[in-house]
């Protein structure tokens, strides 16, 4: 008889070996004297919560879920994945009404799109300002992202002939903050794989991702946006579409969490689901071109955000861009930029986020680019907020280097 | 009386001696206890931690099975942060008879222990890591027992009530004046020294090695050593005592025990010379492993931690070669009526649920011989740390919003958990990580619980116990006691020790994850430390 | 993704390689689980005697500051250990009698540096020790948790305030004449102990801790910075998990992330390390390479996998991946022609090469110059 052959638990957690190096990883760590870190948090306090879900500790809800540990571990413990399931199954306060503004996404962006100017208008106004901070305890200093009066998907289907129209046809996951927020970068993308051939449609529908649900414990509205936007990529894989997304917290929520924290299977269309990076990167290898402007010229910093990390793509978004002629490119460090969502635009979390945020920034500083390119949008408020610096998706980049249709 | 004079002297640390100097000393008798290493070494705290419900007895050994249901309810009560009541199945798999599970019911309830047939489904729902294949389900009222913790809590009370405890003193001598025992002569292990204790009555409470007390004294006890090797399997893998339904055979029960769970075990008998240095088997472990995958198919890719084994103190009364047939009979031996010679009393045989029973008979013997007239008040009265409810009470009641580390603390000690209550932060730091022992609580065992070594800490506070298996809180550990006992020479050679005993469990298991710790482990102290 | 050369590993030696060649003029990626081995580095490089010209430049040329200076060194549990070559931070001494009186510094709350055990060593050598807390809190807000006391965390909080650690030194110091200090300084400057050794009126040791290590977090992230100004592309937080062989040449390997992206190159170098790092698998029944089913160099005897004494020598720690004097592998007996096997994945079964961190440099060197065709 065959046995012990290979040893499995959940997320791994018995292939720690306690050897600490995530710990030294750990953002959270480093600017709060209350979160117990990965290790504690992760493996071995799973392994008193199986002998007593009773020792939950609360302090778990400070975890970032940046998935650094993850990606230095090297026993693959998944380690975020059992913080972020551990809060799932035994976290027992309630979301604040804070946590349902910050996010119900799509829901705020539905609401409040049509009143944009106001919205936007008022949501900087100092006494709004403080008001929230001390009503809903959303941190003074931050700024909502502003709303867009006209969606992306208004714009995305005034197109429809002309998109359909191309060769090659993609399915584009235009995600919460292209639609509401900033539209320019779907925009930006269209032109791009246009001038590559390649006409861009809508998903039927969309729902916004949930990793703001998630990470804010409203885990069955998490759930139910998940079995709806799978069956909405597997519509559009069946069609033989490949879905492209340009964010990369959406992307690791649709790749690694939909199966790993609510158990919703999207094997059938997990291949299928690229960022727009590795697409073009992937095109471009095959033998596909751009038409690059020849007067272009920019510096530009790169910071992979840590889901991009965890997602191991950030090497297309680089290559993509080094392949741009006219660009001087810098890799920046890999560190967290500290905001990871809503957790930065919590009052309680607001002095760890920045604090956790400094190396990077004053790494920015330091090279002095002309932009920082960025894969993620939480990422580029804070980065923006904290440096003064401008941050770009790396697609918008692209977009800005080639040509404009002739 | 001299400070070197007692009532009586218990001989052995394991959880009779323990119980029985509680029993006496709550019966305000002088005692003294001594063990040549610490207590729980032996038999005690090498078994499954199972607190028997009886059932495992019922058909073979009724009036255990009876003793075992009547001790476990007692000790539930007195003995609350010790237990875990988990409660138990009693499997019938596809190959074994499932007419055997009526002769076992039948044979419980005769016994008084609730025996409860239920649905296969419903078993499977209740403990999930159960063979899916079950064709038949008992549920019983097992538990589990953390025995080092029950043995501490004795010892503990035993001290509350005026008792000395001198662990690390090995019996050299039994005094003996003409036909009567005066008293014994020890060799202090740690000290080196020499010295003589008197008392009219001394109880050998030395488990298998009872055999060479008794010799010392020139009475002939006949032990018949049983080893018995176990698994630790790295996480908990069931919450209820899973056991075949069928005769006790090897490997047929799966204990969740505090973090972990244990298989077991073999039976062999071997040599009485062999009991100081039993080692496991690779084939002990490949049945273990084997025959315990059938309780829960689990275990064929949990993760194991370490393997050991115990020798059974059991009293040779038959023939029979495998020693499973033996009587779990308790043992009271009147060397006085038994071989004319006064003053000593061996306890012996039973089980770690039987304990307190135990130390009942012999303390009333003693008492009777004393002439001490006192009721036994042990299932009564709580242990130390059991007078309170439950630990998530006992930790609100000091910590507003209690970590897991204090939760944990005061699931191991609870209610004298409020000892380690402190202003201090620093006190916070956890030593062992995998266990979350913070710096309080070894240092409270340090004071309080006689621990002069890392493995005596190890057996009160689990420090060392987790899956690192001691990677780096021996030596955080080992700075605690350099600091409390002030020799750091000792603590360095403790340190050697603690690893060695650690290895110990770990090679004969040693591949997979286990192997990758080991090799850390090795790079850790011998390049990284220099030890 | 095509490259010149693929390595599986980012350790020690498979940055070393990657150095390397990309230094030739090569094109490389590194595919790591994880961080390595180095975060336990106890700073000193063993088995190396005095580096070649290619070692050093190596190592200058990172900013990686080491010495040559065949001696003994302190370990963190009061013993010596002889080391010829080691970072500057670790001092290497001709004989354990290295002073007179010696001040031990320890920061208030942290467990994993043994001044006591420091103390009992030095006696033993004859000098003279006091050992003195420094408080953690008082240099630096906000202040750690009793958890985060821990090696990596305190040297992020020195980084900006060692200089205050030199001043309180300056004031505990009477006639000692050495300071012992834990490593826990310079994690992101490298210069900062040797400014520490300059500002204090004394010879200042710093002794090892638990880990994670400074020393080696610092070496680590220098390598990797310095692999990555040369050009090369360090994929971490990924594994590979399969390759494809055709007639006994790699073509490419497959990682988990990438998936269907293979990594395509000419020559291969697995640098996946022992155990620890999985480079090796193990079961009751079989150690084995898990990645290409390479043979192997071990007893199939499990009995004969260890040795029952802790401090002994451990036998399962000399097996490893079999290899022919070009470091080459074979599967089923049949030499597989672009693949390189450097590092702990070895074992001992190339005593030539040396062991630990000598192992890993010599056999990346070696690897590098066989891919390379240069001497």
């Amino acid at each position: 008889m065959q046995y012990q052959e290979y040893t499995q638990s959940e997320n791994n957690f018995e292939e720690c070996t306690k050897c600490t190096i995530c710990t030294a990883y750990c953002p959270v760590m480093q600017v709060n004297p209350l979160y117990p870190g990965p290790k504690q948090a992760g493996p071995d306090g799973e392994r008193l919560r199986l002998r007593d879900p009773n020792f939950f500790d609360e302090a778990l809800k400070y975890c970032l879920n940046c998935k650094r540990c993850e990606v230095v571990c090297p026993s693959e413990v998944r380690v975020a994945d059992i913080i972020q399931s551990a809060r799932i199954k035994y976290e027992s306060n309630p979301p604040k009404v804070r946590d349902y503004l910050l996010s119900h996404t799509d829901t705020m962006g539905k609401l409040a799109r049509p009143f944009a100017p106001v919205v936007n208008f008022a949501t900087r106004q100092p006494l709004t300002k403080a008001t929230m901070d001390f009503t809903l305890g959303i941190d003074k200093h931050r700024t909502f992202p502003s709303y867009s009066p006209h969606g992306f998907e208004g714009w995305l289907k005034r197109r429809r002939k002309e998109q359909a129209a191309f060769p090659e046809q993609v399915a584009y996951y235009h995600g919460c903050y292209v639609n509401y927020n900033y539209p320019k970068l779907g925009k930006d993308l269209v032109k791009v794989l246009n001038a590559m051939g390649i006409g861009v449609q809508l998903l039927e529908d969309e729902k916004c991702c949930g990793i703001a649900l998630i990470s804010n414990q409203f885990i069955k509205a998490a759930t139910k946006n998940a079995q709806f936007n799978v069956e909405q990529l597997s519509k559009a894989v069946e069609k033989g579409l490949k879905v492209i997304t340009t964010s990369s917290t959406c992307t690791l929520t649709m790749q690694e969490e939909y199966p790993n924290l609510l158990g919703v299977d999207n094997s059938a269309v997990r291949d299928s689901l690229l960022m727009a990076t590795r697409f073009i990167y992937e095109k471009l290898e095959q033998g596909a071109t751009l038409p690059f402007r020849p007067d272009f010229h920019k510096r530009v910093a790169y910071h992979t955000p840590c889901h991009m990390q965890r997602l191991g793509w950030g090497v297309f978004s680089q290559r993509l861009l080094q392949r741009i002629p006219g660009i001087e490119f810098t890799p920046l460090e890999q560190s967290c930029c500290g905001i990871s969502g809503t957790y930065g635009f919590k009052k309680e979390n607001y002095a760890s986020s920045q604090a956790i945020g400094e190396p990077l920034f004053e790494q920015i500083r330091s090279v002095n680019p002309d932009v920082v390119a960025c894969d993620c949008e939480t990422c580029k408020w804070q980065i923006e907020m904290s440096t003064g610096y401008k941050v770009e998706n790396p697609i918008s980049i692209l977009a800005e280097a080639i040509s404009d249709k002739e | 009386m001299k400070s070197n004079e007692f009532d009586v002297i218990i001989i052995g640390g394991g959880i009779t001696g323990a119980g029985t100097q509680r029993d006496c000393a709550m019966r305000g008798l002088r005692t003294l206890l001594v063990d040549r290493s610490d207590i729980a070494t032996g038999a005690t705290g090498r078994n499954h931690g199972l607190l028997h419900s009886g059932a495992r007895y019922a058909v073979s050994d009724p009036e255990s099975a009876q003793e075992c249901i009547r001790e476990n309810m007692i000790l539930r009560r007195v003995a609350a942060h010790c237990i875990d009541e988990s409660d138990g199945l009693f499997v019938t798999l596809p190959e074994d008879d499932l007419d055997y599970q009526k002769t076992f019911v039948q044979a419980c309830r005769n016994a008084g222990i609730r025996a409860d047939i239920i649905d296969p489904d419903l078993a499977r729902r209740l403990e999930p890591s159960v063979n899916p294949d079950i064709i038949g389900a008992v549920r019983v009222p097992d538990c589990s027992v953390d025995p080092f913790r029950l043995c501490a809590a004795n010892m503990l009370d035993a001290k509350l009530h005026g008792g000395q405890v001198r662990l690390h003193t090995e019996v050299t001598g039994i005094l003996r004046e003409g036909n009567t025992v005066k008293g014994i002569r020890t060799h202090n292990r740690n000290t080196g020294e020499d010295q003589e204790f008197y008392a009219p009555i001394v109880v050998n409470a030395g488990g298998v090695w009872g055999q060479e007390l008794a010799q010392m004294a020139g009475i002939k006890v006949g032990m018949f050593p049983a080893k018995g090797s176990l698994l630790i399997f790295a996480h908990r893998v069931n919450n209820m005592v899973i056991n075949r339904c069928r005769k006790p055979s090897n490997a047929d029960i799966l204990v969740p025990g505090d973090t972990v769970c244990i298989v077991g075990t073999t039976s062999s008998r071997i040599p009485l010379e062999e009991c100081r240095n039993v080692a496991v088997t690779p084939d002990e472990v490949t049945l273990l492993i084997t025959e315990g995958m059938k309780l829960a198919p689990r275990l064929a890719s949990t993760r194991i931690l370490r393997a050991y084994a115990g020798v059974r103190p059991l009293v040779s009364a038959d023939d029979d070669p495998s020693g499973r047939n033996i009587s779990r009979g308790i043992v009271c031996l009147d060397h006085e009526t038994r071989d004319g010679v006064k003053g000593l009393i061996t306890i012996t045989g039973g089980k770690l649920t039987s304990y307190r029973l135990m130390a009942e008979m012999a303390t009333d013997l003693v008492c009777k011989k004393l002439g001490v007239d006192k009721a036994c008040e042990t299932a009564v009265l709580p242990l130390p740390g059991s007078e309170e409810g439950s630990y998530e009470e006992v930790a609100k009641k000091i910590w507003e919003n209690p970590t897991t580390a204090q939760k944990v603390a005061a699931a191991r000690m609870g209610s004298r958990v409020s000892r380690i209550r402190s202003t201090d932060r620093r006190d916070e730091a956890l030593i062992c990580e995998c266990e979350q022992v913070t710096m309080g609580e070894i240092n409270a065992a340090i004071d309080r619980l006689e621990a002069s070594t890392l493995t005596d800490l190890r057996r009160r506070t689990r420090v060392g116990m987790g899956t690192c298996q001691g990677e780096f809180c021996a030596c955080r550990a080992a700075g605690l006691l350099a600091k409390a006992h002030g020799c750091i020479e000792k603590e360095r050679a403790d340190i050697d020790y603690f690893l060695q005993e650690r290895w110990k469990g770990n090679f004969p298991i040693g591949w997979g994850d286990t192997l990758r710790e080991a090799e850390y482990t090795q790079w850790v102290y011998k390049h990284v430390l220099g030890i | 993704m095509r490259y010149d050369t693929v390595i599986v590993g980012g350790g020690l030696a498979g940055l070393t390689a990657g150095i390397s060649l990309q230094k030739a003029g090569k094109s490389t990626a590194i595919v790591s689980t994880g961080q390595n081995a180095l975060y336990f580095f106890s700073g000193c490089f063993d088995s190396i005697q005095e580096p070649t010209p290619e070692i050093k430049s190596l190592f200058s040329e990172a900013g990686i500051r080491v010495h040559y200076t065949p001696g003994v060194r302190l370990m963190p549990m009061g013993t010596f250990k002889e080391s010829a070559l080691a970072l500057e931070d670790v001092s290497l001494f001709p004989t354990p009698q290295f002073g007179k009186k010696v001040l031990i510094i320890n920061f208030m709350a942290y467990h994993d540096f043994f001044s006591s055990f420091l103390a009992q060593g030095l006696e033993k050598q004859g000098m003279e020790c006091r050992i003195r807390f420094l408080n953690l809190g008082d240099l630096a807000q906000p202040e750690l948790g009793p958890n985060q006391m821990r090696a990596v965390q305190i040297a992020r909080k020195l980084d900006d305030v060692w200089e205050k650690v030199v001043q309180e030194v300056r004031v505990l110091l009477k006639d000692e004449d050495t300071v012992v200090l834990p490593q826990v300084f310079g994690l992101n400057d490298a210069s900062i102990p040797e400014r520490i050794r300059q500002g204090i009126p004394a010879r200042v040791v710093f002794a090892g801790t638990l880990p994670p290590s400074v020393p080696g977090i610092r070496t680590q992230m220098l390598l990797k910075k310095r692999y990555e100004v040369l050009g090369g592309t360090y994929l971490l937080g990924d594994r590979v998990t399969g390759a494809h062989v055709y007639e006994d040449v790699v073509q490419n390997v497959v990682t988990k992330q990438l998936d269907r992206h293979y990594l395509e190159a000419d020559h291969f170098i697995l640098a996946s390390g022992s155990f620890f790092s999985k480079g090796l698998s193990s079961n009751p029944f079989k150690i084995y390479e898990p990645l290409f089913e390479l043979d192997m160099d071990y007893d199939p005897d499990r009995n004969t996998w260890y040795d029952p004494t802790f401090a002994n020598h451990q036998p399962y720690l000399g097996f490893g991946v079999k290899t022919d004097a070009q470091l080459r592998p074979s599967r089923g007996g049949v030499p597989v022609k672009n693949l390189y096997v450097i590092g702990s994945i070895l074992g001992e079964t190339h005593p030539e090469l040396g062991s630990g961190a000598g192992l890993a440099i010599r056999s990346a060197l070696k690897a590098a110059q066989l891919i390379t065709g240069q001497p």
